[in-house]
Parts: structure tokens; sequence; C-alpha cells
């Protein structure tokens, strides 16, 4: 069982004092979800787990312990060590406070699409161990349950860990011809519908800015959104104002965002809003060939130039 | 919504070595070129923010220029290049998103091109007036929020 391993890992890590505290995911307070969890006793451990409902990005916690000295050891899946990797590169944490539990990753379940396949259905009838699924003692197929930014997921692997538990898998969803991709989706629209999906979805929003909490990478001190002085956007959740939150948050993503998803997964609302950030995670992946998170020691394409970039955009 | 008398209302961000002083070429050697534009003098294009150009858009803007120096012309060096590229993934998004094209445009102007400067007005405020007020995402919907 990987997530005996897992807390055998941790126990071992609190024990020998490796370690201050383990950073990893607990059983949630609702069916199908999980909360963060830090524990800093090994009796703690015992509440670890591991699952495909571990939907939350731990790299987030990073940023709280920023210009600490405690050594943090943290679980991360494919993406989430892809922030950690980002994280390093932006000088936000030290790699020698950080021990990496790499957990390669099958894919989240999102709860909602599980609910909508079989109603009534239970926690305790889902199981999950070692990348197979049995859902009322039978086997079920992963792909149709799959979060959106999980059906393009390139890496599922860490690419950076210390410990890695269970096999590698290679290969993401995103080469699979069985999964179709959440972008293609909004890709096929026509722009008006596009753009008439948007503002539709806007005006849902409530500006609770849990997109930005969640976010791994989202760390300034002042977010542009709540700055006064000046004021680029109203706090006030107008449809138009919260498209350009999000288009903001976007432009800052640009060139770092990881595609984890963990910006949708938050949404109290259930807008897809990691479509965004993602869409500019593609088309950087196309215009400059970069893919942040990888640990390539490459610049991240907006921190450098060609001098033969495409410019027929401008007059 | 669309008026006889609507003009539109053009920002312009213009790069203070190099499009700024195209500007003061076009207008002390007596150029006409529709009034429609409000300069807004920035140290280089790529000291502008993506957030500037929202805000202006936010603000009423029927439509935003930024112009800077030529590539390999820029006063400190490379300022220039950077911008280029963030434009690229901003313009990919936006029009992605449904916004219309003109409605944000880019130019490089150099000092002494006080002609090409007036053109480029023209060519901006005719393509923005042929659009019409801004409304998709801007008016319509923020009056629909408080409905």
């Amino acid at each position: 069982m990987y997530e005996d391993k897992i807390r055998k890992i941790a126990w071992d890590l609190l024990e020998k004092g490796n370690v201050d505290f383990i950073i990893g995911w607990e059983k949630g307070s609702l069916p199908f979800l999980t909360a963060p969890l830090i524990c800093r006793d090994v009796a703690e451990t015992e509440r670890l787990v591991w699952n495909p409902f571990c939907a939350n990005n731990l790299a987030r916690y990073l940023k709280y312990y920023k210009g600490g000295k405690e050594k943090i050891a943290l679980c991360v899946k494919g993406c989430d060590a892809r922030a950690v990797s980002v994280l390093l590169r932006e000088e936000q944490i030290e790699r020698e406070r950080l021990v990496l539990i790499g957990l390669p990753c099958h894919g989240l379940i999102n709860p909602k699409k599980l609910l909508e396949n079989f109603p009534d259905i239970t926690p305790g009838e889902v199981e999950w161990e070692e990348g197979i699924l049995r859902i009322r003692g039978k086997e079920e197929n992963i792909v149709h349950l799959l979060e959106g930014s999980c059906t393009r997921c390139r890496y599922p692997d860490p690419p950076i860990h210390d410990f890695l538990v269970g096999e590698k898998l290679g290969e993401g969803y995103a080469e699979s011809s069985e999964v179709e991709d959440m972008l293609e989706y909004y890709d096929k629209m026509s722009t008006e519908e596009r753009e008439e999906f948007f503002a539709r979805e806007m005006e849902r929003c409530i500006r609770c800015y849990a997109c930005r909490n969640a976010c791994p990478l989202c760390y300034c001190q002042e977010c542009f959104a709540e700055s006064t002085r000046p004021s680029w956007v109203s706090p006030a959740p107008l449809a138009f104002d919260n498209l350009l939150f999000q288009l903001g948050r976007t432009m800052h993503m640009a060139g770092r965002c990881v595609e984890c998803g963990a910006c949708g997964r938050s949404c109290p609302v259930e807008i897809p809003i990691d479509i965004l950030p993602e869409k500019v995670a593609e088309s950087i992946r196309k215009e400059f060939g970069f893919e942040s998170g990888l640990d390539t020691g490459e610049t991240a394409p907006l921190l450098t130039y060609r001098e033969d970039d495409q410019e027929d955009f401008i007059k | 919504m669309k008026t006889l008398d609507w003009e539109p209302k053009i920002v312009a961000f213009l790069c203070h070595w190099c499009s700024y002083a195209g500007a003061d070429l076009a207008g002390v050697s007596r150029m006409q070129y529709p009034p429609n534009v409000r300069v807004i003098r920035v140290p280089c294009s790529g000291a502008i923010n993506p957030l500037y150009i929202f805000k202006a858009l936010r603000e009423g803007a029927d439509g935003v220029l930024v112009s800077g120096c030529h590539p390999g012309d820029c006063h400190y060096i490379s300022g220039n290049y950077y911008a280029r590229r963030k434009f690229m993934v901003m313009k990919n998004l936006l029009e992605w998103l449904g916004f219309e094209p003109e409605r944000v445009q880019f130019s490089w102007v150099s000092a002494s091109e006080g002609q090409k400067f007036s053109q480029v007005v023209e060519e901006v405020v005719e393509s923005v007036r042929s659009l019409g007020p801004a409304r998709k995402m801007i008016k319509e919907f923020s009056f629909d929020v408080r409905r």
C-alpha cells in the first residue's frame, strides 16, 4: 500500500529529526474531499492519506515558511513537484530545507463527475489502491472521471523528488486517445461562443480569490487585485472586473503556470478558471517550446528574448 | 449607445525615447492626425504592464495603442524585445477570449517617423471607429450585473 509507505517515510523523517514537519493530505470533512495536513508529531502521520481526491497543490504552503529555518517534508504529485521547482528557480525556498516525497499520480477524480456517473455513491464504496480504482467492488477506468487539468497531464511523475512512492508512470493522459483534452473542448467553440461562455461565467464569479489562494505560484505580498493605489480592478464582483482580474492573474502566470488546475478545483461556483492559465501555458509551449517547472535550468520565456521573435501583429 | 457624435477614445502608451518623440515630431511638423488619442508617456515599451492596458479598457477607452522603438533601437538595449514577447502572449489570449483584435494595437515608431505616427493613429482610429464603442464584455456586462 502506497499510503503505508508514505506514513513510514513520514514517521522515519520525524523520528530521526530530519524534518520539522510533514505537509500531506488527510481525510476531509466531506465525502470525496481531502484536507491538507501538517504533522509535527509522529503520531499524526497515521492520518496521512493518498488517493485521487488529493486535490490541493501542497506547494502552496511553502510560501508561508519563506525565510524560516524549519525543514519541511512535502508530499508532491507530478504537478506539485513542478510548482516546487518553479519556486526554487524563483528563490522562494531553499532546496536544502525541503524533503520531497514524490507520488506518481494517476490523475485526480472530479467528485462531481463521480456522483454523476454513480448516483448515491458513498465514500466507503470507492476503493483506490496502487493505481486501480474499484467502485462497489468492480474495477473502473479512471479516465471518465478525471479532473479537467488531469486530462491534459504530461508529467504524472514528479521531476524532482527525494523519495518516490510507487512506480514511475512515464506518460500522462495528454498522449492518451481515451481521454478528451479539456482545452480542446473550448478550442472547438467558435470565438463568439467562447466570448459568451466567458461572459456568462464571469457574471457568476463572486471574487472570493480562492483561485489565487490555491495557486502555488501566487505569492505577491500585495496582489494587484486588492491594491487600492492604483486600483486596477474594482473590488466589487462586476463581470468585466472579474474578467480583468483573471486576465491579470493569467498574465502573471504566463511562462510559470505548471498546469496543476488547483485554481479551477478551488472555485466555489465551479467556474473552470484553470483554462485561462493553461491556454497561455499551451501557447507558450507551442511558441517558445518552454514548459515550466521541469528543472532544466532554462530561462523563463518572458524573461528572455530572441531577435527573430514573431512580430507580425506589430505595425 | 452608438450616436452620431460618438468619437472613439484611444489611449496611446508611447515610449519616451522613440514614439513619444515621433508624436512630437508629427506635431511640430504640423502633420494632421485625428485628435482621438490620449497620449501617456512611459519610459519604455518594456515598462508597460498588461494591467495598464486592461485598466485603460476598463476606464472606458475604446481602443489602446502601444508604441515603442523599433527592435534593436531600444534606449535600454532590449526593453522592446521583452515587450514583444509579453504582448504576443497577451494578444493571443485576448483574441482567444473574443476581444476584437483592433481594440489593442501595437506599433514601432521611431523618433524620426512623424509621418508614420500620424498614419498609425489614423489607422487605429479608423479601425476602432468602424467597430463602434467598446461594448463587448465591458459596458454591457458590467451593467448586466447591477440588474
